[in-house]
Formats: structure tokens, C-alpha cells, sequence
């Protein structure tokens, strides 16, 4: 396929590739680790969120999340703290609109506190999810630019 | 007015604490498993956890699907973003924040100041401004899942660390005293709050005061953390938060757990979203248009889901509030309507013309360029109560219990529901109600109505009614509680979140003394 090329803003910056999770519907932050916050599974992350139909049982473990914002309990961010100490969190987050309060004070407190991060970008616009799909090659630059393809 | 002294004081005298120099941050210990359920690897999911996605916030509709809502939960839309804009804003600091972050009060406080710049800039705040009143938190849940976040706000505890001033925090998730005081329900409270002591001893360190002020209407007479308008504040709990900004007038944005402890700590806040005069702004507006008074957290409901998070600019409403005030004897309309704006939606600010505070000075200016009209009517509201659907397991079976009070009843409330039922049940010849009835309100009202209606609070007693200071929406939500309880209620934030019906005060009442749904109700 074509590469294409989506530009974001780097929440918190970083440099990876790998492959692409889709959920086009906004990811459910609390509901996708169940597993993870009550029955003690630290070897991979599946996702527990049935009303997801694109990610429901997949692991999430060090995956790129492309998805438009996340929801959920507003204790998500302990959620994000946790999945980094279980060291089963996604790699990055790709969003495709303006990041959340929820996932957004997770994430930086995780970053800053603990000195785990997750490489976030947002802003990506509405295009970057209706190009990418679940498999896809993705490479993030420091800059927020993100490659498809 | 004595309790909001209280809250005074204490932030006087704690103005004069000096923080204990920072400490060197332990080592970060290696990740531990949690130990909950004793499962591990592949553990199959313990039953009382497969429903917790739908305690809060988790982007389903009544019908269990997704509502593909996107918001920030700031209660500011950034449909308009940029990247490139977004990614050239920087805040100012003042000389002092400067310092701060540089480390001049320890380590700890430095961390603090980063992830507040760093949480401000996301948000595009113009600068941090000082915090006044009193901070409330809804740092509540002592799950394991918690602890990591429990784990750093502990650290800063122990650096010395302090909120600017006494601060209130929202209702325990369970109560082993009055309602789950059965073994199963012991088992999961147990197993699934393990943290909880661990919680509450943080919030002892960082500035709450006793367990008997614990609610999520921190803004009643009996608590007092009712700040003058204008006040920044950093407040979360999407009830208070959306009662504190539209009643009272005090500005803070929508916060998540942890970032209300974190601007506490360093009693600032970034200024951006409904802090500032544009983000307050109302972008719909509401015309409530019903031939009688409104049911209103149906009217809420209708709100939250059509503005999501932007302001709406409420008329048709200031009929019901006399002179325009809110009064102890009518703030539970708007608690009701508020709360379901912020549950159905994310609302954290709505104007009542002619009865909120901005509405009264600024009148329709408040209505941004290019606003939105909805018009509320019978036929509207009876659309969206239509969509209020019968999710018990089994549909045709009665109701076991009725819970009153979420948010948090007011003290008029109590003794209203109070008379209500008993002398209801006098009128059917009945001493006892058929079906328990959970009063959910902090110790503070509860003690008010024993010492002022002692006599009303023994005839409620004996008749099933039980104060509860728990989170109403916490229990509902717990696994395992739609197979156990068919409940019915009158709030519609309890409805949003959990199975539990949503009926009229009359017809509940009626459901209460007979233990049945009345036909066509």
C-alpha cells in the first residue's frame, strides 16, 4: 500500500514502529482491562470491552491504539498507571481528535512521576482514522508525524 | 453557615504550614501482580468485575451500545483543534511557578509543577491562576487497579506534602454498616476495595477531614465547601462540579482523578475551558417549553445527550425558583436536572436564565455566536423518558429496593421522602415499606435530621428507610448487583449508570408502600 503521511502534536513524543490496533469507535480505557485490573493477568492484555467489536479479546498489550479519544471512568488514569506497572500498556496512543482530560492527566502523570511513557500523539484528524487499519506498518516520529503504510 | 467557618479556618491555619523540604524519590519497585482474586496468567475474570466498565462515563447508551460521543471531558469541547496551533502553545509562568518547577520546594512539588504545565499546555491554558475556597476530590475508589496512583499521592504525603486547604472528598463505594452488611456483598467489597484504607489514610494526610463529611454534594449547608462566585477552584465529580459552576458560580473545569489532588497540592489550576469568560459561553439554547413542571432529571437527560459537553443556556425554568433564588427547599431541582446533564452527557456548566448567577448578570449575552436551538416540550420529554428502557434481567418481576438520593439528598430532601413514605404508608394501614429503601446522604444530614426530626427519622427507620453515606452509583454498578436487586429510583444519574429504573416521586412512592410497578407506570 502507499504510505501516507498524518501529522499531530506530539503530547508526549517519541520514536517507534510497529503496527497499527483500530478502534474506530472511541476506546473504552477502564472497560478494555478488566482482565488486567481484577483477575491478575500480567502476561498479555485482552481486551474485555464487548461493545468493542474491533478490539473485544485482542491483546493490547504494547499495541499502537489509533482511535479517535478515549472514555470511560473518570478513574482511568490510575488505570493507565497500572497497566504501565503491570508493563502490559500500549506502546502509543494515536489519536485522531483532541485528547481527553482522562487519559490526557494519566498519561502525563505516569510520564513525569514515574518516568513511563506512552507515546501519545493527538490531533491526527479525521483522515488518519479512516486510512489506517488494524495491521497496518506505522512509524512515529519525534515530531508527531506519523506514517501509514 | 457554622461548618463553612469551619472550612475557613482551617484553611487559614494551613496557610501557615511550611512544607517539609522534598525528599528523594524511592526507587521504583519492580511491578507486582495485583493480588486480587488469586487468579493469574490467563485468570478468568472474577463475576464481580465483568460489569465495572458501566459504573461511569463508558460511552454506552441505554441500549448497552456505543454512543460514538467524542469529548474531552473538560466540559470544553476542542472540536476545533488544530495540531499546529495546538502544538505551539505554551503558558506563562510567574517567577515564582518558575521556581517551583525548578525545584525550590523539593523534588516533589517540582513533579508536580511539570505535570500541571505539561496538563495545562495540552489544554491550552493561558497561565495558572491561584486556587481559593476548598478542593474536592472524587478520588473514592480503593481498587487495586488504584494503586499506582494511590502509591504517588501516598509519596507526596510523605514529603510533606499538603492540600492549600481542607478539602472534600466524594462517598466510600460501599457501606458494611447500613445496607451491605451480607456476606456476599462483604466478600466483594472486600476483595474489590482492598486499597481502600490505604486511601483514605492518604486523604487524612493530604487535608480531608473526617469520614463524616464524605459526599459527592460537597456544597451542602452541612458540609460547607460552597465557595463564593468567581472562586477558582479545582474541582472533580461531575455532579459538583456541574453544581458548583452553574449555582454557585465558582470556576473550575471538569477534573479526573489525580489531577484534582495534584492542583490542590499545589493550590493552582490552568486556566482554560470553564475557567475562562469564553469558555462559559452557551453554545445551545434550551427552551424548556412542558404545559407542567419538567421531570428533571428527564430534562437533564435530554440535555447532556444533546450538548455532550458544550453550554447550554436553560428558559422556561426560573418559574419554579421564587424571586429567582435557589433556595434549601428547591436546590434539589437543579441537582437533579445537573447531574443528569453530566451523566447522559459531559456537561460541567448550564445557565438557568434568571436563577444561576451568570444567567442574572449577563441575561442571553452568555449565548455564543451561532448558538443552537433545542426546544424541550411534552412530547420531547415524553420521547426521552420513552427511551428510559426496563433493563432488569427478568422485566415482568417486582422491584426489591428504591434508592433516593444520588447526588447526595439534601436535608429537605430527607425530611420530604421522610413524611412522604410514612404517612403513605399510615394511609394504607402499613407500619413497614415493601421494599427497602436506601437514603443515600452524607453523615452530616443524617445527624442534622436526627437531631432536628428525631421522631420522623425513628417512624423512617422502622419503616425500611436506611441513611446510607455511600455512592449510590458505585453499589448499583458492582457485579452481580442486576441479578440481585431489581431497583428502582429517582435519579436519573443512577439510571444512566446502572440497571436501575428511573420513576416520579409519586409513582415511587406508591411502588414503595405496595412493592409493585404500578400498570402503565
Amino acid at each position: 500500500m502507499a504510505k501516507k503521511t498524518f501529522r499531530g502534536r506530539p503530547m508526549l513524543a517519541g520514536k517507534i514502529e510497529g503496527k497499527a490496533l483500530v478502534s474506530k469507535q472511541p476506546f473504552n480505557l477502564t472497560g478494555s482491562y478488566l482482565k488486567n485490573m481484577f483477575a491478575g493477568e500480567t502476561e498479555s492484555a485482552p481486551c474485555t470491552d464487548s461493545a468493542n467489536k474491533e478490539l473485544y479479546e485482542k491483546d493490547l498489550k504494547g499495541a499502537i491504539i489509533c482511535t479517535p479519544q478515549t472514555v470511560g471512568s473518570t478513574m482511568g488514569a490510575g488505570t493507565i498507571m497500572m497497566l504501565s506497572e503491570l508493563g502490559v500498556g500500549p506502546q502509543a496512543f494515536l489519536f485522531s481528535s483532541h485528547i481527553d482530560s482522562i487519559s490526557a492527566g494519566g498519561l502525563i502523570i505516569d510520564d513525569v512521576w514515574n518516568g513511563r511513557r506512552v507515546i501519545t500523539i493527538d490531533l491526527l484528524g479525521d483522515e488518519f482514522l479512516e486510512a489506517v487499519k488494524t495491521g497496518d506498518p506505522i512509524t512515529i516520529h519525534e515530531d508527531g508525524t506519523v506514517e501509514v503504510g | 453557615m457554622e461548618r463553612r467557618n469551619f472550612f475557613k479556618l482551617l484553611s487559614m491555619a494551613w496557610a501557615a504550614v511550611v512544607l517539609l523540604p522534598g525528599r528523594l524519590l524511592a526507587k521504583t519497585e519492580k511491578a507486582a501482580a495485583p493480588a486480587s482474586s488469586g487468579a493469574s496468567g490467563t485468570g478468568k475474570l472474577p463475576e464481580y468485575a465483568k460489569e465495572m466498565r458501566d459504573s461511569d462515563m463508558y460511552g454506552l447508551g441505554p441500549d448497552g451500545k456505543p454512543t460514538g460521543q467524542k469529548a474531552t471531558f473538560t466540559g470544553a469541547s476542542k472540536a476545533n483543534a488544530t495540531a499546529e496551533k495546538a502544538m505551539r502553545h505554551k503558558m506563562k509562568l510567574t517567577k515564582q511557578e518558575q521556581a517551583v518547577l525548578d525545584g525550590k520546594d523539593g523534588e516533589e512539588k517540582a513533579k508536580l509543577m511539570k505535570i500541571l504545565v505539561a496538563f495545562g499546555n495540552t489544554f491550552g491554558a493561558e497561565k495558572l491562576v491561584d486556587l481559593g475556597g476548598a478542593p474536592h476530590s472524587n478520588m473514592f475508589i480503593g481498587a487495586e487497579y488504584m494503586k499506582s496512583m494511590i502509591k504517588m499521592l501516598d509519596e507526596c504525603a510523605k514529603a510533606g506534602l499538603k492540600s492549600y486547604a481542607p478539602y472534600t472528598v466524594n462517598p466510600r463505594p460501599y457501606d458494611v454498616y447500613n445496607v451491605q452488611n451480607n456476606p456476599k456483598d462483604m466478600t466483594m467489597i472486600y476483595e474489590g476495595y482492598k486499597l481502600q484504607r490505604d486511601l483514605d489514610y492518604v486523604h487524612v494526610r493530604l487535608g480531608a477531614p473526617d469520614l463524616n463529611y464524605r459526599t459527592c454534594a460537597c456544597y451542602l449547608d452541612e458540609i460547607g465547601n460552597a465557595p463564593e462566585p468567581g472562586t477558582y477552584v479545582a474541582w472533580a465529580e461531575s455532579s459538583a462540579v456541574n453544581y458548583g459552576n452553574s449555582v454557585l458560580g465558582i470556576r473550575t473545569n471538569r477534573n479526573g482523578a489525580g489531577m484534582d489532588l495534584i492542583q490542590a497540592m499545589l493550590g493552582k489550576a490552568p486556566k482554560f475551558g470553564l475557567m475562562t469568560d469564553e469558555g462559559r459561553k452557551a453554545k445551545w439554547l434550551v427552551e424548556v417549553k412542558t404545559s407542567k413542571e419538567p421531570d428533571w432529571g428527564a430534562i437533564g437527560t435530554a440535555i447532556g445527550r444533546k450538548c455532550v459537553e458544550d453550554v447550554p443556556y436553560v428558559t422556561g425554568l426560573d418559574k419554579y425558583f421564587k424571586g429567582g433564588k435557589v433556595t434549601a427547599d428547591n436546590m434539589h431541582l437543579l441537582k437533579a436536572m445537573g447531574s443528569a446533564t453530566a451523566s447522559s452527557g459531559a456537561v460541567g456548566l448550564y445557565h438557568v436564565e434568571g436563577v444561576t448567577p451568570d444567567a442574572k448578570k449577563m441575561g442571553k449575552k452568555l449565548l455564543a455566536k451561532g448558538y443552537e436551538t433545542y426546544v424541550i416540550d411534552d412530547k420531547e420529554q415524553a420521547r426521552i423518558i420513552s427511551t428510559f428502557k426496563n433493563l432488569w434481567p427478568k422485566k415482568d418481576a417486582d422491584p426489591t429496593a428504591c434508592f433516593i438520593g444520588c447526588p447526595h439528598n439534601t436535608y429537605y430532601e430527607v425530611v420530604k421522602w421522610g413524611k412522604m413514605v410514612t404517612e403513605a404508608l399510615k394511609k394504607a394501614g402499613k407500619k413497614k415499606a415493601a421494599i427497602p429503601v436506601y437514603m443515600f446522604m452524607p453523615n452530616k444530614v443524617r445527624d442534622r435530621a436526627i437531631e432536628e426530626h428525631g421522631e420522623l427519622v425513628s417512624k423512617m427507620k422502622r419503616a425500611g428507610m436506611h441513611a446510607t453515606n455511600m455512592c449510590s452509583v458505585s453499589y448499583a454498578g458492582m457485579k452481580g448487583f442486576s441479578e440481585r436487586v431489581r431497583g428502582v429510583t429517582n435519579s436519573a444519574k443512577t439510571r444512566n449508570y446502572s440497571t436501575i429504573r428511573y420513576f416520579p416521586d409519586e409513582i415511587l412512592v406508591k411502588i414503595i408502600v405496595t412493592g409493585k410497578i404500578p400498570k402503565g407506570a
